[in-house]
């Protein structure tokens, strides 16, 4: 088991820089999720890591050793592809023994390596199959069992879930993460989705446009994102964001004025020059309740999902405001409603999408 | 699938029968192909305007309508020249007359010693033309796929042996291999390897592998396209996979590429087989059979009988057993196609 060390890594396809100075230390037996949108470079940083691709610059460190020019096998890495990269043409039994056939394992030390593989994975009545005869489930657990066979030092994972339905998905996610913790292994995995990220993830890279966003735990990142970015990214449905405006700045707290003119004062921590400036103030769905006085919202849509109500509207000048209440919410499309926002779980970014502190927030779960 | 094999076996059959019929060229049987896809593709429409459109006529008379134009097609192409073959193979038939000999044909060719070193030349000539196509072609193929800089200009010189007119690139060949005009003989002289000028149709084993070098040189770009085409449809991602896994180029070639194009390499060594079986063009240009009959296939055989002696009725009978012939070895490779599937498909 290793940990996994990038410096520095930056990498150019011609002109078009895609990945700019990058560094994570990754722990021994951590799970890392890189999480962002399409083209970010999330999995352009993932083959780097694997050696399909070479980096323009900076260092991949794995258990200490530096492996930036080694090839894939060299590193110590296995990968699970997207589309699996099963061999249609070869058995489950071969496309997972693929891997010791190259290295000339001798047929016995396969045969055993093979079926441990198999039974971690419930593929043991499956071997003598072609991939083309299993589910989209089961091809998943043939390419994780070709890369578990081989004891690698480091698991790197490439949007492995992307082509199962969101059932299966959600079963997947839980045998994953289930398999994590029985391998105790090292495990990249890259992804689109912010679930998978959250519920799967020790820690959570965020990348945009090539950079690291923010590196922590899923809850530090829902409590305290680091930037406008991850905020609006990382939840669900989406953080609203509302402009406002800086009236005055306290020791320990500013007061704004939202698009509509609401004011409220909210309890995050400034610097000088701030006030005057236009701010955007950041608030979860799920932080609001109905109240008789407060924020005023049109709502436009509702959807009532049984145990939740999510409504879709506006607010001041025609800000969209998102809020989820609970299921018997007493709501209607095309009325209004009053919520009551706590300024505690506010969150402020300034014109240039950083954060201000929180001076209060919910205590991190370990 | 069917339908290809279908095709292909129209395809042998109506090379042979054009040789003695005047074809339209082999080429006909290609719309026959289409209309068959036409027929697919209206069957499936059918269904999906079915709840819109009124039906003016049953499905099976609209189907009907629709093969019939290449059924017909085939009738008259195919059906009709097969059947008067097949008839004129047991008459003794010329310019002046037909009578009925029976078996008196197929006797004869039975008991010639000729006919039986024809048979055995032919497919000396098929496995050892096809046999350097196929290898050339994978080569080919393999270095055309390789990631070197301008392989797009590589690709568009493959071209040239398979667009020139094979008259002419056979005429071109005939005077490389002239005595002494020849390039090829000349630069022999030059480097001393023979004394004099070197006919290299003048002599029996020299001009039969004279013709399978051209033979193979109109054949190898079509092989190697198609084995390219294969080759790219292969996902990279299984490439990469063993590339992480450690397999090294060769390997991957060997336990990806190979099985991944299997089945191409097999329905393009069918393909290639009956294309050089019946190689008639090249040979007559060149040698014209000769000399002494050492480039005589059945097919240049057959055509020296039935339309260079008029002797339609022993022309027929050659036909005939050509067609056994390539019905046997069809036979042969849909049963070997099938082990192929089985253990290279996905299945």
């Amino acid at each position: 088991m290793a940990t996994l060390d990038l410096n520095n890594i930056s990498k150019s396809f011609g002109a078009a820089k895609v990945l700019h100075d990058i560094n994570l230390a990754i722990n021994d037996r951590e799970f890392v999720v890189f999480v962002g949108p399409s083209g970010c470079g999330k999995s352009t940083l993932l083959r780097i890591i694997a050696g399909l691709e070479e980096a323009t610059g900076g260092q991949i460190i794995i258990d200490g050793n530096d492996v930036s020019r080694a090839d894939p096998v060299d590193r110590g890495i296995s990968m699970v592809f997207q589309s699996y990269a099963l061999y249609p043409h070869l058995s489950v039994f071969e496309n997972i023994a693929f891997p010791l056939r190259v290295q000339k394992i001798a047929d016995a030390e396969l045969k055993e390596r093979v079926g441990r593989a198999a039974e971690i994975l419930q593929l043991t009545d499956k071997l003598q199959l072609k991939p083309g005869q299993l589910s989209g489930g089961q091809r998943q657990r043939v390419a994780i069992g070709r890369s578990i066979v081989r004891n690698p030092k480091v698991f790197l994972f490439d949007e492995p879930l992307s082509n199962l339905d969101a059932a299966l998905r959600g079963d997947m996610r839980v045998e994953l993460s289930q398999l994590h913790s029985q391998l105790n292994a090292t495990m990249v995995y890259v992804t689109h989705d912010q679930v998978e990220a959250m519920t799967m993830a020790d820690r959570i890279v965020v990348l945009n446009g090539g950079r690291v966003e923010q590196f922590g735990t899923p809850m530090e990142l829902y409590h305290h994102p680091a930037t406008k970015f991850v905020a609006s990214f990382i939840g669900q449905p989406n953080m609203n964001l509302i402009p406002a405006k800086v009236l005055e700045a306290g020791a320990g707290d500013i007061t704004v004025e939202l698009d509509g003119g609401a004011k409220m004062t909210l309890p995050v921590e400034s610097q000088g020059g701030i006030v005057g400036s236009k701010v955007e103030v950041g608030i979860r769905p799920e932080d609001v309740s109905l109240a008789d006085e407060g924020l005023r919202v049109g709502v436009r849509v509702l959807e009532r999902l049984g145990g939740a109500s999510i409504t879709y509207g506006t607010i001041g000048n025609g800000t969209r405001f998102c809020a989820s209440l609970p299921g018997n919410a007493p709501v209607q499309e095309g009325k209004d409603m009053t919520l009551a926002v706590d300024p505690a779980a506010c969150h402020v970014f300034d014109a240039n999408g950083d954060v201000l502190r929180r001076q209060s927030a919910p205590a991190l779960v370990a | 699938m069917e339908v290809l094999h279908f095709g292909i076996i129209l395809v042998a059959l109506s090379s042979v029968f054009g040789i003695i019929y005047p074809r339209p060229d082999s080429r006909a049987v290609k719309p026959l192909q289409g209309g068959k896809r036409v027929a697919e593709v209206s069957y499936t429409g059918e269904i999906a305007t079915e709840a819109t459109r009124k039906k003016v006529v049953s499905e099976s008379v609209f189907a009907w309508l629709l093969v019939g134009p290449a059924m017909l097609f085939i009738a008259v192409i195919v059906a009709w020249p097969l059947a008067e073959t097949i008839r004129l193979s047991f008459m003794d038939a010329g310019l002046g007359g037909e009578t009925y000999v029976g078996f008196a044909n197929y006797e004869e060719l039975l008991e010639s010693r000729k006919f039986h070193q024809t048979i055995i030349r032919t497919f000396y000539w098929m496995f050892l033309s096809v046999a350097l196509k196929l290898i050339l072609g994978l080569i080919g193929a393999t270095l055309l796929n390789a990631a070197v800089p301008g392989r797009a200009l590589f690709r568009v010189l493959v071209m040239p042996p398979w667009v020139i007119p094979i008259a002419i690139g056979c005429i071109g060949w005939l005077w490389l291999y002239n005595g002494y005009f020849g390039v090829l003989s000349g630069t022999m002289m030059k480097l001393g390897i023979t004394d004099g000028p070197f006919e290299f149709l003048a002599h029996k084993q020299s001009a039969f592998y004279s013709a399978i070098v051209t033979d193979v040189w109109v054949g190898v770009p079509m092989v190697t396209l198609f084995f390219l085409a294969a080759m790219q449809g292969v996902s990279r991602d299984l490439y990469e996979a063993a590339w992480v896994d450690g397999a090294g180029r060769w390997y991957r070639f060997r336990r990806i590429t190979i099985p991944q194009i299997m089945p191409v390499i097999v329905s393009m060594s069918l393909l290639s087989a009956i294309f050089t079986f019946n190689s008639f063009e090249i040979i007559w240009i060149l040698t014209e059979g000769g000399p002494r009959g050492a480039t005589t296939t059945l097919i240049v055989d057959t055509y020296k009988t039935a339309i260079g002696n008029y002797k339609f009725g022993e022309g027929s009978a050659r036909a005939v057993i050509i067609v056994l012939l390539l019905g046997a070895f069809s036979l042969a490779y849909l049963f070997f196609l099938n082990r192929v599937n089985r253990k290279y498909g996905v299945k």
